[in-house]
């Protein structure tokens, strides 16, 4: 059986998956998109060589991107998805009947093209006609906004970048801007086995413009380092607290898993001041 | 690519992207990093026996940053009773302050007379009759022009005189009543040949042989500034310069060392790499094969040094590949571009430009031409 070698050249450690069939390989204008098929994940999207999702633990990250800031916002009505072009991440949201509007910016249309036909199970809510599809860079979005999103969820490992840049800086701040009072964002901040100064400087570059900051992690199978963390920042309210009541359907995360997903207070302390020694 | 020059440093562009995160400011505005300009005051002048320096006032004459040298300990050099008035808001002591414009204004010697400054430059016969009667009995030093090569900002033939004129102007202001104790030169600003700050002082030694026969024992060199800093290019290290200087002086004033002061008037030097000007960018056009981008500073609200040469670094928050641009303020003067070929990343409009190295000289030009305001600046 062919093996797929997986590029992700940030880990210090290389995942390696067996083949069964090659479903998809094309290019879009902005990368490599392959769809294969694994005996045990099913079917998988990578992009540049990079597993994004597979059919089989897709739900864990999904889930957890989503369903702790919807609960800890009082009412989500306006909702930004930035990335996260297989509509996963749509799909949950669209799970809280709250929802009005999910703004759904994917930069790159063919990867929604590709995930329709290969992951319609993930796809599923993307025509939804609460969904308005923008194909465009998210930052630019974001500016154009004034003050009436929600929640911004960012699907991408890319958009923060990793450093702290004038980028992310100019991205964190129209971001705020374009939140409503209560408003709340969160991003995917890297693993804390194997990237702990990055989730460092991703929560210190946010703590500059949002009030209240801070980090869940989730155990992520098929992300190098496995346990992923989120940085989350809100306007106002606190992000542990739940403001809603669970009554969606979900697989992993629930009420209990909303209280335990944030790193413990003393930890997360440790944490900020480089304490943690690993 | 975003890319961060490595000669800015880390601390410096963190505090930088710290105000711009956390401040609700709206730009245009000029950081000034104050570690920087505390760093720089005090190695300037470390390395050269019996000096003193003296800040150039018209570099950056912002109160914020004057309250900051002042708490330092630093002297300054002025021109002009608007400079005066912002020391003297301070309670600067008029001992650590001293003229080196060759010409001034009556206006301004009414406010410095009295305000108890002792030291004025000069290089001609009608401002020692000025000096004469208006500041009777003050020290007087006269300017020396000297070799300008290698500088970036020749200085023109505006001020300055050749040896003999200065050694008769020494010997009329003795005549006056006036106390002749040294001279000044100016090699240029943002002098990289560090031979041109030799054969002033060279030119300096002949001067005070010339005049010790008639009997006047100098005691002041000022060597101005000139200082380079870093804009787009390398440029000799102040220790290195000031080395060069003191072996110099060593060498060529040995039989008067022990009398001699040395004046140091740094401007650029203390406050240009402590600036970051923060921009915003306010349009995009092609024009021909040529990338125009306009930010809102221009040449005539804070940029004007474009004109005559110094180009500067930009650094844009952008994602994209770098191309080649031209860019232009935001007036609707055609003469309002201050930069061309410069390679960045296509930023949008909106987005912020930062300028690198923009203390010094910017905000002292700049005006309100077309109502385009003067920026702020800010410490940090």
């Amino acid at each position: 059986m062919i093996k797929f070698f997986e590029k992700d050249p940030y880990a210090p450690i290389q995942y390696v998956y067996e083949i069964e069939r090659v479903l998809y390989k094309g290019k879009s204008d902005f990368q490599e998109i392959m769809v294969i098929e694994n005996p045990y994940f099913g079917k998988m999207l990578i992009l540049d060589g990079v597993v994004q999702i597979t059919e089989r633990d897709e739900f864990f990250y999904h889930e957890m991107l989503t369903h702790v800031l919807m609960h800890a916002h009082p009412n989500p009505r306006n909702v930004v998805v930035i990335g996260g072009g297989d509509g996963g991440a749509v799909r949950e949201v669209l799970k809280h009947d709250t929802v009005e509007k999910v703004y759904f910016i994917e930069i790159d249309e063919k990867v929604i093209d590709v995930s329709k036909k290969f992951f319609p199970a993930v796809a599923a809510q993307v025509d939804n006609k609460r969904v308005e599809i923008h194909c465009m860079d998210g930052a630019e979005f974001v500016k154009g906004r004034n003050g009436d999103i929600d929640v911004i969820v960012v699907d991408s490992t890319d958009i923060v970048g990793f450093a702290k840049s004038l980028f992310t800086v100019e991205f964190f701040k129209s971001v705020k801007d374009s939140l409503s009072p209560e408003g709340m964002f969160v991003t995917l901040s890297e693993s804390l086995h194997f990237h702990k100064d990055m989730v460092i400087e991703v929560q210190e570059a946010m703590k500059l413009i949002f009030p209240v900051v801070d980090l869940y992690t989730a155990p992520l199978v098929t992300y190098a380092g496995n346990w992923w963390t989120f940085s989350a920042g809100s306007k106002k309210h606190d992000l542990r607290q739940m403001r809603r009541e669970y009554r969606i359907d979900t697989r992993y995360y629930n009420d209990e898993i909303h209280q335990q997903a944030f790193l413990p207070p003393k930890m997360y302390e440790k944490l900020m001041q480089r304490k943690l020694q690993w | 690519m975003e890319k961060t020059p490595d000669f800015i440093k880390k601390r410096t562009w963190n505090k930088v992207l710290n105000y711009i995160a956390s401040s609700d400011e709206i730009p245009p505005y000029l950081l000034i990093d104050k570690e920087v300009v505390k760093e720089k005051i005090s190695t300037i002048g470390r390395n050269i026996r019996n000096s003193r320096v003296f800040y150039a006032v018209k570099a950056n004459p912002d109160i914020e940053v004057l309250r900051l040298l002042n708490v330092l300990g630093a002297g300054f050099e002025i021109a002009s009773e608007g400079e005066l008035q912002i020391l003297a808001s301070l309670g600067v002591n008029p001992e650590r302050i001293i003229t080196s414009n060759p010409i001034k204004t009556l206006k301004f010697l009414e406010k410095a007379v009295p305000y108890g400054i002792r030291y004025f430059a000069y290089d001609s016969t009608a401002e020692v009759e000025k000096l004469a009667r208006y500041a009777p009995g003050s020290n007087v030093y006269v300017r020396l022009s000297v070799p300008n090569e290698g500088s970036e900002w020749p200085l023109s033939r505006k001020f300055g005189v050749e040896l003999e004129e200065a050694a008769e102007l020494l010997l009329y202001a003795r005549k006056k009543d006036l106390q002749p104790v040294g001279i000044t030169f100016h090699v240029g600003s943002q002098c990289n040949n560090v031979y041109n700050w030799d054969s002033a002082i060279e030119k300096a030694k002949e001067l005070w042989e010339t005049v010790e026969q008639s009997g006047i024992r100098l005691t002041t060199l000022n060597i101005g500034g000139g200082y380079p800093i870093h804009y787009t290019k390398n440029v000799l290290d102040v220790e290195t310069i000031e080395k060069k200087i003191d072996r110099a002086i060593g060498k060529k004033f040995a039989r008067f060392a022990p009398d001699i002061e040395v004046f140091i008037e740094p401007g650029r030097a203390v406050v240009g790499d402590a600036g970051v000007f923060v921009s915003t960018v306010i349009g995009k056009a092609r024009r021909g094969d040529e990338n125009w981008l306009y930010i809102d500073v221009g040449v005539f609200n804070g940029l004007m040094e474009s004109i005559g040469g110094i180009k500067y670094v930009y650094i844009v928050g952008s994602r994209n590949e770098p191309e080649k641009w031209t860019i232009a303020g935001p007036s609707c003067d055609s003469f309002d571009v201050i930069d061309r070929d410069v390679e960045l990343p296509e930023p949008e409009v909106g987005n912020r430009i930062l300028i690198l190295s923009s203390g010094a000289y910017t905000i002292s030009y700049a005006s309100e031409f077309n109502g385009f305001s003067i920026p702020k600046t800010i410490l940090i």
